[in-house]
């Protein structure tokens, strides 16, 4: 364990390297959130009610999810595609490290460090739009932070996959954008999705996106029915074993493909 | 101890190569069809390697010198033959295995370009789980060696590339690894830079004894390294051996370097063999010859007999000359 706590350690060091890069990627994704917070104060300027959400509850809603967002998503693998691609990850190959477990390592402090800032960040937010919520029962509480495990541990198995892309391609980042984009629409980031028609619902729900931050905002609202809880809680288990599994196929062949760049 | 560390038997490396058709007509082409072409990296090799051995693997570029040693350390899967390396499957990547091995590639670096190289050294420390007496120990031994005490606390993005490689050297070598893989390990370094790799991989071979695989473009390290070179051209084993024996095997010339007392025409110097260099100015008359193997005796006794010799040098050619006649020949 000793040798991921050193991955994990070395990881904050080089990023403190370039603290200014850090700083100014907070300073984004602080300024999206207030984005979309401020779009929906507009939106109810007018008006009490829209798509069925009070003022106060789409706040909140926004307030939260935005929170969890910045949570889950990964960034830490964003160059894996590039490590693999020029066979810069042969370095790491060689050792005697179970690769997986080190890119884990260096998500988790990718995170820890996001989420101080995030910190800072939701408490400015909270001070601007004031939201209000009632925090979840434990139980509930502790069904959210399970979720929130899942939806890490999907997001994390997404991004190897397109890490993985490295094995044949270099280009990664037409379909990483494209998913970006996607999951912004469709994780609830910029607005819950039941204000969507149903057909389009229903097709969301067949994806994993939903998985990453809609349900467990809606969770910790307290919109979910009790009955809804155990096959949401099936479907993200199943998407989450269901990627590892193709992930480590993936990978599988793609190590045999690889070809460590040069002959 | 004589047993075989490194064991290979009929490997192939066949890597599958986009070909794409010149211009902009060939790169939309390519959108819709693409042609693959099969490139053989290495095809049919077989050798064994002892422990201790330094073997020089020598050829052109893309020969399949890289590719063979990244079979060896688990990076490339096998397309055919068997590959074994101190009783382990390389592909298996097994940590009792990686601990035991290194490889260095002088086109690739493992330390993090943005912080002192003393943190590559503590994270591969925690990696390889070297005990904290045995790192001390190591670490001090090979800084010294080295002579890079004063740097490796320095960003290693601000070191001079002789620098680097030494840390480099340091990273791999701090788990005292058995087999060690040196991919053109003085590639862009200068000349005193080079003599200071060679001596410290002599010395850390006695020292443990370990098996060293070594490509390199510069003759000179193959040289004063290996005793063994095994020449590789277009992925096919065409040499190996004893790094005299290419000389008895290939070298169908000796060099006969003279020095004249007086004037000799170049007519008459043609009778003995081919004219390499003829240089006839003011008071020095100087000349170098390339003479059959066979006939270089005879024909440096010709030499006294009918000119006015008076200095006469019998050489073997240098065997970067040889091996570049070896390739050039479309080998043996």
């Amino acid at each position: 364990m000793h040798k991921y706590l050193m991955v994990l350690k070395q990881y904050w060091q080089n990023i403190f390297v370039y603290r200014v890069s850090f700083v100014l990627w907070r300073f984004r994704q602080f300024l999206s959130s207030l984005m979309a917070l401020t779009i929906w104060t507009v939106i109810f300027t007018n008006q009490e009610i829209a798509f069925g959400y009070q003022q106060k509850q789409m706040i909140s809603y926004v307030f939260l999810v935005t929170v969890l967002y910045n949570i889950i998503s990964t960034t830490s693998l964003n160059d894996l595609t590039g490590e693999i691609y020029s066979g810069k990850l042969s370095t790491k190959l060689v050792k005697p490290i179970n690769i997986f477990l080190a890119l884990g390592f260096q998500d988790l402090a990718d995170k820890l460090l996001n989420i101080g800032f995030v910190i800072v960040e939701s408490i400015i937010l909270f001070l601007i739009f004031k939201p209000s919520f009632v925090f979840p029962s434990l139980s509930y509480a502790l069904i959210f932070m399970i979720w929130v495990v899942l939806a890490t541990l999907i997001a994390f198995m997404i991004n190897l996959l397109f890490g993985s892309i490295g094995f044949w391609s270099r280009d990664s980042w037409g379909p990483r954008f494209l998913y970006y984009m996607i999951l912004d629409f469709t994780a609830g980031k910029l607005y819950p999705l039941d204000i969507l028609p149903q057909v389009i619902q229903k097709a969301i729900y067949f994806t994993p996106f939903p998985y990453m931050s809609y349900v467990q905002i809606q969770l910790f609202l307290g919109r979910l029915k009790t009955d809804q809880i155990l096959p949401i809680t099936l479907s993200m288990v199943t998407w989450t074993i269901g990627l590892i599994f193709i992930s480590r196929k993936i990978w599988r062949k793609g190590l045999k493909n690889y070809t460590a760049m040069g002959q | 101890m004589s047993q075989a560390i490194i064991q290979v038997k009929n490997l192939k490396r066949y890597f599958k190569v986009y070909k794409k058709q010149p211009g902009l007509w060939g790169s939309v082409k390519s959108l819709f069809r693409r042609k693959y072409e099969t490139v053989k990296a290495v095809d049919n090799i077989s050798f064994e390697i002892k422990q201790g051995e330094v073997v020089g693997f020598i050829g052109q570029n893309g020969a399949g010198k890289t590719t063979t040693l990244k079979v060896l350390s688990g990076l490339l899967y096998p397309t055919e033959g068997e590959v074994g390396v101190l009783d382990f499957d390389p592909w298996d990547r097994k940590p009792e295995f990686q601990k035991q091995f290194a490889l260095v590639m002088g086109q690739k670096n493992q330390l993090w370009w943005d912080l002192p190289a003393m943190e590559t050294f503590l994270l591969n420390k925690a990696i390889y789980e070297i005990p904290d007496e045995q790192f001390r120990k190591t670490l001090d031994k090979l800084v010294d060696l080295l002579k890079v005490k004063d740097i490796i606390n320095i960003q290693v993005r601000k070191l001079s590339l002789g620098q680097r490689m030494k840390c480099e050297l340091i990273a791999a070598l701090l788990h005292n690894p058995k087999v060690l893989f040196l991919d053109e390990p003085t590639i862009g370094l200068d000349v005193v830079m080079q003599k200071n790799l060679r001596d410290f991989i002599k010395s850390y071979n006695r020292e443990f004894k370990a098996t060293i695989i070594l490509t390199s473009h510069y003759m000179d390290d193959v040289k004063e390294l290996c005793e063994r070179a095994i020449i590789i051209d277009k992925g096919k084993i065409i040499f190996d051996g004893k790094l005299k024996k290419i000389i008895d095997k290939y070298a169908r010339n000796k060099i006969l370097s003279l020095v004249f007392s007086e004037e000799v025409s170049e007519k008459e110097l043609k009778k003995f063999g081919q004219i390499k260099d003829f240089n006839q100015s003011e008071s020095r008359y100087t000349a170098t010859l390339l003479v059959s193997r066979k006939k270089a005796a005879q024909m440096a006794s010709e030499l006294l007999k009918q000119l006015p010799v008076e200095d006469l040098n019998i050489e073997e050619p240098p065997i970067e000359a040889i091996i570049r006649e070896v390739f050039q020949s479309g080998n043996a």
